[in-house]
């Protein structure tokens, strides 16, 4: 468990659901996230981690519930205000979205030009530090498009912490890696939250990555939240859906197949 | 057949409203923008200047010239049965400039300029660029429609002017070089009859066609959805909804100045 965590509340999500077409995508969730921790999100695909990301980035709003960040309900608030508290996460998204027209250092520099009025020398220097925190020097003047997948992660990672946040939500920081790749991604996560006392948010399926750096981990299915534990509460859980998950087991409650269908009924037998 | 032709009126409307509202986002951000010292970049408006005027040169004085030559020929063969071959250089000169040359470029521009915007555009939002800009509190309209809008607004009447000169060059060649018009008198005759009026009427609808590409190729590439399919379906429906928005729109530009004696 990391020394940094307080009790200071960040993020606080109070009965969110959200639907899409009518189905409920997020049903009723609750937790806290406090400041210095690392709380990591994990699910099959489609349980509605991502979707919990959104909208703890405000990028999509709840149809139900309050979330609030340090005590504002970004769910309530006009664009403007909503891009204040913006100003102070970094995301690093599972493709990185790096903006592909500008090199490496451009898109690290791209929220320091926004949003600082700082000289262009200063930036510069900003951004070598930040590239430097993330083991990247070098590639400053390459393009996205010529530089490798774990690269590509790891800019996206110096330009989610240019403006210093005090939040960074991470969308599946391993998914696509290999296992090397990922192990440096997981060190960078737990150094950076070290080093500069960043809040993390990782949505992740990756079990490994799970158990490297999580200070706590919520199970989602379905759109809720079966449980919030440590990594050791997690790991020793007797509940089904966390069992199965954690050991991808093909048998049990997580059901894969929508419906089970005869076929003779089907073709009409 | 009634639901499909109703869905249709509808995604009608609701693309209508779409760019109505993207239409106030860029004209929010180009006037209020500076007021919050939150502007489109220059260096951006440039480079895109750049790609949609410079790099479309080429392009619309082929386009222009050949229509300027076609143009001749086809007038010459009717007005030579009258003994009146010398009214081909008026003719050519005013149709190019109150018509063929902003609706051709325009056209030209929509294939090439728009097409592309729609497709950068889509291939940033399905690759969840867009997104990415939105959480670093970067308004995706004032930092990639703005510069695209304005780079158009101002280079199509460039173009125009281009395609102007290009189109009575190529009726010049047609006139001086196979009708045996002497080429001093093919130019005078060309501007004789050529009024400012002619020129700025082209112009203004030109202006009028650089909005219509600009909205619809980014209001078609920042709604892209569905991966790659989704990024040609949106570069494929910005030209071909630009095409006929901007027929339409000379159609209705036409009338005005018709019935307005403009």
């Amino acid at each position: 468990m990391s020394q940094n965590i307080s009790k200071e509340k960040v993020i606080s999500l109070k009965g969110v659901s959200k639907f899409f077409d009518g189905r409920k995508i997020i049903d009723n969730v609750n937790f806290d996230i406090y400041s210095g921790e690392t709380f990591v999100i994990m699910g099959c695909s489609g349980s509605g981690k991502s979707t919990l990301l959104r909208l703890m980035t405000g990028i999509i709003k709840p149809d139900e519930g309050n979330i609030f960040i340090r005590g504002k309900d970004i769910s309530r608030i006009d664009i403007e205000e909503l891009d204040q508290i913006r100003k102070s996460f970094g995301m690093l998204f599972q493709y990185s979205a790096l903006l592909d027209s500008l090199t490496v250092d451009e898109n690290v520099a791209l929220p320091l030009r926004e949003h600082t009025k700082l000289d262009e020398n200063i930036i510069r220097i900003i951004v070598k530090m930040k590239l430097s925190l993330v083991g990247l020097r070098g590639f400053e003047s390459y393009y996205p498009s010529k530089i490798s997948g774990g690269m590509r992660k790891r800019v996206g990672l110096a330009r989610a912490i240019a403006l210093d946040p005090y939040v960074v939500f991470y969308d599946e920081p391993t998914s696509g890696l290999d296992p090397v790749v990922g192990g440096v991604i997981d060190k960078l996560i737990k150094d950076l939250s070290a080093k500069l006392l960043i809040t993390s948010v990782v949505v992740t399926h990756d079990m490994q990555s799970v158990f490297r750096i999580a200070d706590r981990v919520a199970m989602v299915h379905q759109g809720s939240i079966v449980k919030v534990g440590t990594p050791e509460e997690i790991k020793n859980s007797d509940n089904e859906y966390i069992k199965q998950f954690i050991n991808g087991l093909p048998e049990g409650p997580i059901d894969f197949f929508t419906e089970d269908v005869d076929l003779f009924e089907e073709f009409g037998k | 057949m009634v639901t499909r032709v109703g869905r249709f009126i509808l995604d009608i409307f609701k693309g209508a409203k779409g760019i109505g509202s993207l239409f106030i986002q860029i004209v929010y951000w180009i006037v209020f923008g500076p007021f919050k010292k939150k502007t489109a970049k220059l260096e951006s408006i440039f480079y895109q200047m750049g790609f949609a005027g410079l790099r479309s040169i080429v392009i619309v004085f082929f386009v222009a010239i050949f229509t300027g030559i076609v143009l001749a020929m086809q007038s010459a063969y009717q007005l030579e049965k009258m003994g009146a071959v010398i009214y081909v250089a008026s003719l050519v000169s005013i149709s190019l400039c109150r018509e063929l040359s902003p609706v051709l470029t325009a056209l030209v521009v929509a294939g090439r300029v728009g097409s592309a915007i729609a497709a950068e555009l889509g291939t940033m939002k399905v690759t969840e660029q867009i997104e990415a800009l939105e959480t670093m509190a970067i308004n995706p309209i004032r930092f990639l429609a703005v510069p695209r809008f304005l780079a158009l607004f101002f280079m199509l009447p460039c173009l125009t002017v281009v395609g102007n000169i290009s189109g009575i060059m190529g009726g010049f060649i047609v006139g001086s070089g196979s009708l045996n018009i002497n080429p001093y008198l093919y130019m005078q005759t060309s501007f004789k009859y050529l009024e400012l009026k002619d020129v700025y009427t082209g112009l203004l609808k030109s202006f009028v066609f650089a909005m219509i590409i600009a909205l619809i190729a980014c209001f078609e590439g920042l709604n892209t959805t569905k991966g790659a399919e989704g990024v040609g379906r949106s570069t494929t429906r910005s030209v071909v909804i630009s095409f006929i928005l901007i027929i339409l729109a000379d159609c209705f530009l036409t009338a005005i100045f018709y019935f307005s004696n403009i």
